[in-house]
Formats: structure tokens, C-alpha cells, sequence
């Protein structure tokens, strides 16, 4: 009977209190504008501050109808020279980098992603993501200047759109896209938009890195196109009301070189923050602005932590920050199954994310990811087409670098995206499938894996033994972007502890998370003598007092 | 008597003590979840709309989103909201108990913790409800009865859709490329 006198007070004062509690929600809830509008406007203004040297519409080179982005390419050389030259150096155009320490010739052009696979006789659907024109089989001549695509990057109307299907050209026609949506894409006006150019956008870069492997956030996590207007939570420097950074503001670029990629990560560096102007290894790495003792005052006992730890460890807490989430599992070996009418068919999840798709397979995804910790010094060693495999083990597509213990290592945050691939079960290694276009081998028109893989060894020259199977596979990526406001950095405990998010990190010593047994039993054996020392001397004291009490 | 008192004044204390300690855990459920977040309200939204008894969607409320438009970040916590006019009704026709609709409509959250995984919190109708006579013990028994049906699952059912749930992010590129895989 008590106890139920003493829940209902303590129910009454729950519902005494809930009243302010929802109060207090739906003022914060009124306090939400409509972040579209808003951010647009942001986004004019920043436009009409942008302070250019050059009004490109008074070019005459460029006051021409043109027909093709390779005319207008053309035009833009009539000025910049140089600029085809220096971007035909880049991966945005060679789709491949040779790493300086092993020789290994990576990129797209070789490497087996654990997405959509590799490009190679898929060139007509993948070079949409290509900074030239017309890409669209092995005969593409690579020292063709007019290929160079300026505007996919500098376009600032953002009416410049590439499809898949066109080897890398813009639209020219109106075209519905996707295939049977209703929705069209209506062709750009060159002319426009080659006299309306400018520094990269976030739009720009994110066109194409936001939205890899066919779907927005299905790649990176940590890029998607809610950077396209950033509130402060998602990314504390790209915050459209506050820093506004664009990529380009990190990613320092020179001689159409971006700084900072996936293949050389700058995982440890040292030293003070740069000044301006100075020539620097890694302008995109956080020590380059922040240094790598970053705390003052009361936190400055965190700087004794960056010998070991990334910056994106503690202040990147969780990626794909938002709704749109992003992919943490692609099964090949779904694809081909049909629906229960027979036909091909496709399935959203309860978030409405792709979940399966007759033509690619099935789809797991997540929002606000927890990430994976590694050790990584910044080297990734890919599985490069042809290189043998182990079916028995999960094929790793890229192995990172690192060692708990090397100077140049740092524990990092990782985003390890999970996957299923066909595999030549007879020479042992993944597979290149034809998997887009209209034509009989194409895996998405006649959804035959057989006559896919055929094609798509041949492209790739290398011989297929005509039996596959499919292999689980692993593709670790380092999480960069989507840096938290300082305040919703991970806290001590939520690594200092037995189940904290370091837990499965080797190698260091963590106090609340290791334990040192020796210590442990000096520390308690400490405490149980001092426990002991109080009670026998207030013992003692007892006994004497009541003693001399006797004798009185 | 003085150690009569002083015994008795200990036992309410420990007693006390004690109900302070785990009151809450009794009010209040956390179950984990085998789904993610989104398909977790999907599969209660959809159990919801089954179970007959008048039950109806309420809402679906995004408790994190506030904090997000303050530069703050929170992992994510959805808040379903449900009623049924056969359970609510007799409760608000009593003067007496009006104030019980501070509780509607029911909620059932739905969070990620640290650990990656995804929760279900939820009341203890039953308990609650028995504080507050016969009547609304009775009702909140059967709001007890269907709220544990709402959270039983049937994994070999495909993911349903999620009601009201937004999309987030920007939208659309603005310019460039459509990925095409």
C-alpha cells in the first residue's frame, strides 16, 4: 500500500514536469525555419560578393551558341593555355595514381571497388563522373586537350548535367532520368553557363562525391548532399551561416592538383599550424590550420593524446550525420533475382533507400554510423584487377597501413563498408562484369552473369575461366568530413571504458578500459590496509575510552 | 521503544532508498531492437495500425532535429506517436482524470546509443495506470496488453515503408553529374 503511495507521487510529479518538458520542445520546435530558403539566399549573396577580375560574358571566345562541351572547351584554351595540360596530370582525368612507396597503379581505372565494381566496359555509364568527354571504351585518346571538361567544376548555374550513358558529355537533348520516372533533365545552355564559371562550389565537387556509387551518401558516409548547405551540427567548417567553407578551402588545389585524396592520406601530421602562403605537404589535413597541439587551457592535456589519435577520432563522432544515411552493405550475389511475377524488380527500405534491385542486388544502410577504429598511417594497399584472392577469407579491397606503436600511425575513424562479389572460382580473383548498356552481355538488360562476366574480363584483357561464385569482400574507408561543433566531441568515458568505442584497439594502454593487475592489487591493497589502519585505531580508541571509564 | 522507532525509521529509509533506485526502471521499458532505427518505427508504426482497438498514428516526432538546428548533434531519436479513441475516450469524459491526457498521445522512442544498436523505450502503462483507480487501471491494462504486441516483430516480413518520415539533406544536386550505378 505504501509503495503505491509512493509511486503515485512520484508519477504525479512526472506528470507535473512532462507538461514543461513538452513546452520546452515545442518552443525549440518553432524556432526551425525552412532551411531551403534560407540557405539559397546565403548562397546568392556569397554569389554577388564573389569579387572576379574577369566578367566572362564580355569573352568573345565564349559569346558563341556552342553545340558541345568539347567547343567549349576549346574556347576556354583560347585563354588558359595551360589548364587541359595540368588537369590531364590529375586522377580527376587519368582515374588513376601510382603510389610513390610501392609502384602499385591504383585509381578506378584498376582497382575492384566494393560498389559498382570497376568501370572498365562500363565506361559509357561510369565516366558521367569523369572530368572529360566521350570516354567510353579502351581507344579513348587521353592527350586530347578539348576533352578536358572545364565545366564540371566550374559551372556555378548549376544547370550542367552529365548522365550515365553518355561517355562523359553533358545532356544535349531533354532526356527523362531515370528511364520510366517521368522526370526529365533538360539539356544545359552552354553559352550560359561557359560565361558563368567560377571556383569549385560544394555543388561541383559534390556532384560526382556525394553521390557515388549510383547513390547519394552511398559511398563516402561522410559526403553527401546535405554539405551542399551545411547547418553547423552536420560540419563545424562548412557551416553555411558561419565558416562557409567550400572544398576547395582545404582541399588547396595547385596546377589543378587537389591536395588531399583516399590514396595518400596525410594520417600523422606533426608540427604548428601553417601560415598563410606557405608551401605545405597536406593543406587538407586538420594540423595544417590547427596544429598538432590544438588545446589550450583546461583541455590542453588532450594534445597529449595526438601522438595517437586522429582528430577525426574524437570531434567526427558518428558520419552520415543525417536521413540519408548511407550504404554499409552491397551483396552482389542478389542480383539476377527476380520477383515474384518473374520480372526484374526493386525494393525500398523503411527509410526509402534502395534495398534490392533485380539488376545490382541487395543494399543494407544506416544513418548516424558509429564508426570503426583502425590503426593507419595513411597507406591503403588495394586489390588491383587480376590480383589473386583467397575465397576461403574475406577479400579485403583495400588494406590500410598502420601499427599501434609507429610514430607515423594514428588510430583513426573508419567507415568499413561490407560486400558480396563475383569471383573467377578457377584463378582466383574478382571479376570485371559488364554490367551497363543495352546490349546482349549487359548484366542489367539481359541479367546474365555468365555472358557479364565474359564481357567484362575480355574489356579487361584478362582470361575468365567461366565459372564464378561470389566472395565476401571489405572496402575500409577514413572518415574526414563532418566535423562536429567542439562541444559534441566524444567525451573521456566514451573511450575510457570497458565497452567504449576503443574497446577493440591494440597495442596502447588505455586507464579505465586496461587493466595493469599488479596495480589493481598494490592500489587495493593500499585501500584495505588504510581501511584496516582506521578501524583498528578507532577500535583501539574505543577500547582505551571505555578502559579508563572502568578504572574511574 | 527507542529501538522499535529507530528500526522502523531505517526500514522506511531502505525502503525508500530502494524505490528511489529502481521507480524508474519500473515506470519505464528500454528493449533493444534487432532492426536499425527507421525500420524499427516502420515495423511499430505498421503493428500499430493492425492491431485494431481503435489505435491510430498520432505523429512521428524527430526529438534530435531540434537540437540539430541549435549546432548541436544527438543520436537519432524518434518519438511514435499513437492513440486509440476506445482507450482514450473514458478517460476524457472524467473530469477527474483529465489530466491523464498529459500522457497522450502514447509514445513509444526509438533511439541509437553509443553502442551502435537501436532501443525501444516505452511506459509502463500498466504500472502507471494502477496508481489512478480502477477505471484507468483497467484501460492502461489493455493499453499494456496491445502496446506489447506493438513491439513484436516479424522478421520475415520485408521492411515496411516509415510513415512520415523526411527525407533530410539538400535535395538534388545543383549541378553536375548523376551517378548512374
Amino acid at each position: 500500500m505504501r509503495l503505491k503511495y509512493i509511486l503515485l507521487l512520484a508519477a504525479a510529479s512526472a506528470l507535473l514536469a512532462m507538461p514543461a518538458a513538452f513546452a520546452q520542445t515545442a518552443k525549440l520546435e518553432t524556432i526551425i525555419a525552412p532551411p531551403t530558403q534560407a540557405a539559397s539566399q546565403v548562397a546568392v549573396a556569397a554569389k554577388a560578393e564573389t569579387a572576379s577580375t574577369a566578367d566572362h560574358s564580355k569573352f568573345k571566345a565564349l559569346q558563341t551558341n556552342f553545340k558541345s562541351g568539347p567547343q567549349v572547351t576549346e574556347a576556354c584554351l583560347t585563354c588558359h593555355t595551360e589548364a587541359a595540360k595540368q588537369v590531364q596530370h590529375t586522377k580527376h582525368w587519368t582515374w588513376e595514381s601510382v603510389d610513390a612507396k610501392t609502384g602499385q597503379k591504383r585509381g578506378k581505372k584498376n582497382i575492384i571497388n566494393n560498389y559498382c565494381t570497376s568501370p572498365i566496359s562500363n565506361e559509357k555509364d561510369c565516366m558521367a563522373c569523369h572530368a572529360g568527354y566521350g570516354w567510353k571504351d579502351s581507344s579513348f585518346d587521353f592527350a586530347v586537350e578539348k576533352n578536358v571538361d572545364c565545366l564540371i567544376c566550374h559551372d556555378t548555374t548549376g544547370t550542367y548535367r552529365k548522365l550515365p550513358g553518355d561517355a562523359g558529355h553533358p545532356v544535349y537533348e531533354r532526356v527523362e532520368f531515370p528511364k520510366g520516372s517521368g522526370k526529365f533533365v533538360e539539356p544545359a545552355d552552354l553559352k550560359k553557363v561557359a560565361q558563368n564559371i567560377g571556383l569549385p562550389s560544394r555543388s561541383n565537387c559534390g556532384s560526382c562525391h556525394f553521390f557515388g556509387a549510383g547513390g547519394n551518401g552511398a559511398k563516402h558516409g561522410d559526403l553527401d548532399s546535405s554539405l551542399q548547405h551545411p547547418g553547423k551540427y552536420l560540419d563545424v567548417h562548412m557551416d553555411e551561416k558561419g565558416l562557409n567553407f567550400t572544398c576547395v578551402t582545404c582541399h588547396v588545389t595547385e596546377k589543378h592538383e587537389v591536395s588531399g585524396s583516399r590514396y595518400n592520406v596525410a594520417a600523422a601530421v606533426k608540427g604548428p599550424a601553417h601560415l598563410r602562403g606557405k608551401t605545405d605537404a597536406s593543406p587538407a589535413a586538420c594540423q595544417s590550420c590547427h596544429s598538432d597541439k590544438p588545446h589550450s587551457g583546461r583541455m590542453d592535456i588532450l594534445n597529449t593524446h595526438t601522438a595517437k589519435i586522429a582528430c577525426q577520432t574524437c570531434h567526427i563522432p558518428e558520419y552520415a550525420r543525417n536521413e540519408i544515411g548511407t550504404e554499409a552493405s552491397w551483396d552482389w550475389s542478389q542480383a539476377t533475382v527476380m520477383g515474384a511475377d518473374g520480372k526484374p524488380t526493386t525494393r525500398k527500405d523503411s527509410a526509402g533507400r534502395r534495398a534490392f534491385d533485380s539488376k545490382k542486388g541487395t543494399w543494407v544502410w544506416d544513418s548516424y554510423v558509429i564508426p570503426e577504429y583502425r590503426w593507419f598511417n595513411g597507406d591503403s594497399t588495394y586489390k588491383v584487377i587480376g590480383d589473386k584472392i583467397d575465397p576461403g577469407k574475406t577479400v579485403q579491397i583495400n588494406e590500410i597501413g598502420g601499427a599501434p606503436n609507429a610514430a607515423d600511425s594514428r588510430i583513426w575513424p573508419m567507415k568499413i563498408h561490407r560486400g558480396k562479389q563475383p569471383y573467377d572460382k578457377v584463378n582466383n580473383y574478382l571479376t570485371v562484369q559488364h554490367t551497363g548498356g543495352e546490349d546482349d552481355t549487359a548484366l542489367w538488360h539481359n541479367y546474365d552473369w555468365q555472358k557479364a562476366i565474359g564481357a567484362g574480363m575480355k574489356a579487361a584483357g584478362l582470361p575468365y575461366s567461366g565459372e564464378y561464385a561470389f566472395v565476401s569482400t571489405e572496402m575500409t574507408w577514413p572518415v574526414t568530413h563532418m566535423v562536429a561543433p567542439e562541444h559534441d566531441a566524444l567525451s573521456c568515458a566514451q573511450c575510457h571504458s570497458e565497452n567504449g568505442r576503443l574497446q577493440n584497439i591494440a597495442g596502447v594502454y588505455m586507464p579505465a578500459r586496461d587493466r595493469n593487475r599488479l596495480l589493481d592489487l598494490a592500489g587495493w591493497t593500499l585501500v584495505l590496509l588504510s581501511l584496516a589502519g582506521v578501524l583498528i585505531h578507532g577500535g583501539l580508541r574505543i577500547y582505551t575510552s571505555k578502559k579508563k571509564e572502568q578504572l574511574k | 521503544m527507542l529501538k522499535a522507532i529507530v528500526g522502523f525509521v531505517a526500514g522506511v529509509a531502505v525502503v525508500l532508498l530502494l524505490i528511489y533506485n529502481f521507480a524508474g526502471s519500473l515506470m519505464f521499458r528500454e528493449i533493444p531492437s534487432p532492426f536499425g532505427v527507421e525500420e524499427t518505427v516502420a515495423r511499430i508504426q505498421q503493428n500499430i495500425l493492425n492491431a485494431g482497438n481503435g489505435w491510430s498514428l498520432s505523429g512521428l516526432r524527430n526529438a534530435a532535429k531540434p537540437i540539430e538546428m541549435d549546432g548541436g548533434n544527438v543520436l537519432p531519436v524518434l518519438m511514435i506517436e499513437a492513440c486509440s479513441t476506445k482507450y482514450s475516450g473514458p478517460i476524457l469524459k472524467d473530469d477527474s482524470i483529465r489530466f491523464l491526457s498529459n500522457l497522450m498521445p502514447c509514445k513509444i522512442s526509438v533511439y541509437k546509443k553509443n553502442d551502435g544498436k537501436t532501443y525501444i523505450g516505452m511506459m509502463n502503462a500498466q504500472l502507471i495506470g494502477n496508481l489512478f483507480g480502477s477505471m484507468v487501471g483497467e484501460i492502461m491494462g489493455h493499453v499494456a496488453a496491445d502496446q506489447a504486441k506493438f513491439i513484436v516483430f516479424d522478421a520475415s516480413k520485408p521492411a515496411p515503408a516509415m510513415i512520415k518520415g523526411g527525407s533530410g539533406g539538400g535535395g538534388p544536386a545543383a549541378a553536375g553529374a548523376a551517378g548512374g550505378c
